[in-house]
């Protein structure tokens, strides 16, 4: 393929080293035993874990982040299933503009949903900063939840649960053992999503903090416009490392191509 | 599970829809419209300062300046990288696939950061101009550096609209094609091209939305000097603290996805009725 397509494999090579570059470059720089951002390293050491360890806003922050995406995801899968069961399900009067409707948290940028929600929720209505997070990132959530698990429903054939009906089931039986073992797959995938998606957020957690309340996404931006030392490469090297044992887990459950590839 | 009951199918409903015009529809709607200290008339004053500012213009045009090559630079190197991945023997195209989407998983703050080591004044590029000769590089804080950093930002995302398309293409087309006469480079241009070219139209859209309201990365690869419309809507809240001017700011930037989403789904629907 690499000698039947030089042009190709030229661009495709580039992609890659643009996509995968940067990010190699920071298990570098993390384990540098000097005090700049540089590379190659100079010399190797953990001291910058162990700086990351103890800086308190990066621990705090991350208790933080790690509540916001369980109970964003909990709240997005509650609100998000129901919708998409009926929107797939039932007779729906105006059933495409209520599909859109759930969708258009994606189009409007999130920055923009972030001043509103800081403007509306926080200062209009005294809701806490981490209430406010929570709220945010479920509305952000929403529309993942209702499509991963709405496209698993659509793949299903609802004959499927008809036949259960004509077998003698009853309703409440037919959904346990026929309905939700075709949205299992879904809803493992949407919560995998979902919780990724929040705990990666910085546009929308930007503009919702209060006093001791922050996501660790956006402690890190703070950190790295304030000072240039290796310790947020540190903490990236971290996070890295968990990705890819999400990523591994993932790829055993429902597959990683089929999670993240839609 | 037919739900013929009208009252199951709005409990259902109900819930998420509240959400949505609670902590959505509404927050927004009056956040563009009027913020806590202004009214319709103080934005649509500042929308319009905004767009005949002088100063300000050219923040306008850098955003679509960036987002233009970034969707550009994307295409040209995600769907060939799509390309290859689809044709490739399938033990390898699983693997690369991961390998493309991965990125996805780690935060913005993570996969920019990378980019301040390669394009600061003491960085990879800089070291590596100067031991050829060429003198120090600052790439840093420049237009050029924040459409580094948003191509690689949102690569996956092209290559993996792309791909969808690809993937579903008949292989035999190619072969088709070839035994016609077509050279490869023919091939690719006259019949996988064309055949994709939904899914990378898709790819295009996402990029380009993606660009225009990206916050993290022009942030720390741009910083102050080349404001894109998300920092200086950025700056204006939390710096100049002057909320109609952020209302105007952020209205300017929903308007200009909205176009661009809506234009997006008329040309993809064209493509689909002719094709």
């Amino acid at each position: 393929m690499i000698l039947r397509r030089p042009l190709l494999s030229l661009l495709s090579a580039i992609a890659f080293v643009i996509m995968l570059g940067p990010v190699v470059i920071l298990l570098g720089v993390a384990f540098t035993a000097g005090s700049t951002l540089t590379f190659p390293p100079e010399g190797l050491s953990l001291r910058w874990f162990a700086a990351a360890l103890e800086y308190r806003p990066f621990i705090d922050s991350l208790g933080t982040s790690l509540v916001v995406a369980v109970l964003s995801t909990a709240a997005a899968l509650a609100l998000g299933i129901p919708a998409t069961l009926a929107l797939q399900r039932g007779a729906v009067p105006g059933k495409a503009f209520i599909e859109n409707l759930f969708m258009t948290p994606i189009i409007v940028p999130e920055l923009v949903l972030g001043l509103a929600l800081f403007q509306q929720l926080m200062v209009g209505f005294n809701i806490t900063a981490l209430g406010t997070l929570v709220i945010g990132h479920t509305v952000l959530l929403l529309p993942y939840t209702v499509r991963v698990v709405g496209a698993s429903l659509a793949l299903a054939d609802p004959r499927l649960e008809e036949a259960a009906r004509g077998l003698g089931a009853g309703p409440v039986r037919t959904f346990f053992s026929v309905t939700v073992p075709v949205m299992r797959p879904g809803i493992i995938s949407a919560t995998i999503l979902a919780f990724i998606t929040s705990l990666n957020n910085v546009p929308l957690s930007l503009l919702l903090t209060g006093p001791g309340v922050a996501t660790l996404p956006v402690e890190m931006l703070n950190y790295v416009q304030s000072s240039f030392d290796p310790v947020v490469a540190a903490v990236s090297v971290v996070l890295l490392a968990l990705s890819v044992a999400v990523a591994l887990l993932t790829e055993r459950l429902v597959g990683f191509n089929k999670v993240f590839g839609r | 599970m037919e739900l013929t009951s009208r009252n199951t199918v709005r409990l259902l409903l109900l819930p998420g829809l509240a959400v949505l015009l609670f902590a959505f529809l509404y927050p927004v709607a009056a956040t563009l419209a009027a913020p806590p200290d202004g009214d319709p008339a103080t934005v649509a004053r500042e929308t319009g300062a905004l767009l005949t500012d002088p100063n300000l213009l050219p923040v306008i045009a850098r955003t679509i300046r960036v987002s233009v090559l970034t969707t550009l630079i994307c295409l040209v190197l995600g769907f060939p990288t799509a390309y290859l991945i689809s044709r490739a023997p399938a033990r390898w195209s699983g693997k690369l696939l991961a390998l493309a989407i991965f990125p996805l998983m780690l935060n913005t703050v993570v996969r920019t950061y990378g980019w301040i080591v390669v394009l600061g004044g003491n960085g990879v590029l800089s070291t590596a101009s100067q031991a050829l000769g060429l003198g120090p590089v600052q790439l840093l804080y420049t237009e050029t550096a924040i459409v580094l950093g948003l191509v690689q930002l949102f690569l996956p995302l092209m290559i993996l609209s792309s791909y969808s398309s690809l993937s579903q293409q008949d292989p035999r087309l190619e072969d088709a094609a070839r035994g016609l006469g077509a050279g490869p480079s023919r091939v690719f241009r006259q019949v996988v091209f064309p055949l994709a070219l939904p899914g990378a139209l898709v790819g295009c859209t996402l990029v380009f939305a993606g660009a225009v309201t990206a916050f993290t990365t022009p942030q720390l690869l741009g910083g102050s000097r080349e404001r894109i419309l998300s920092t200086l809507l950025y700056s204006r809240v939390n710096v100049s603290l002057d909320w109609p001017a952020a209302s105007a700011v952020a209205l300017v930037m929903t308007v200009l996805v909205l176009v661009v989403a809506a234009l997006s789904g008329r040309l993809s629907k064209r493509g689909s009725t002719t094709s």
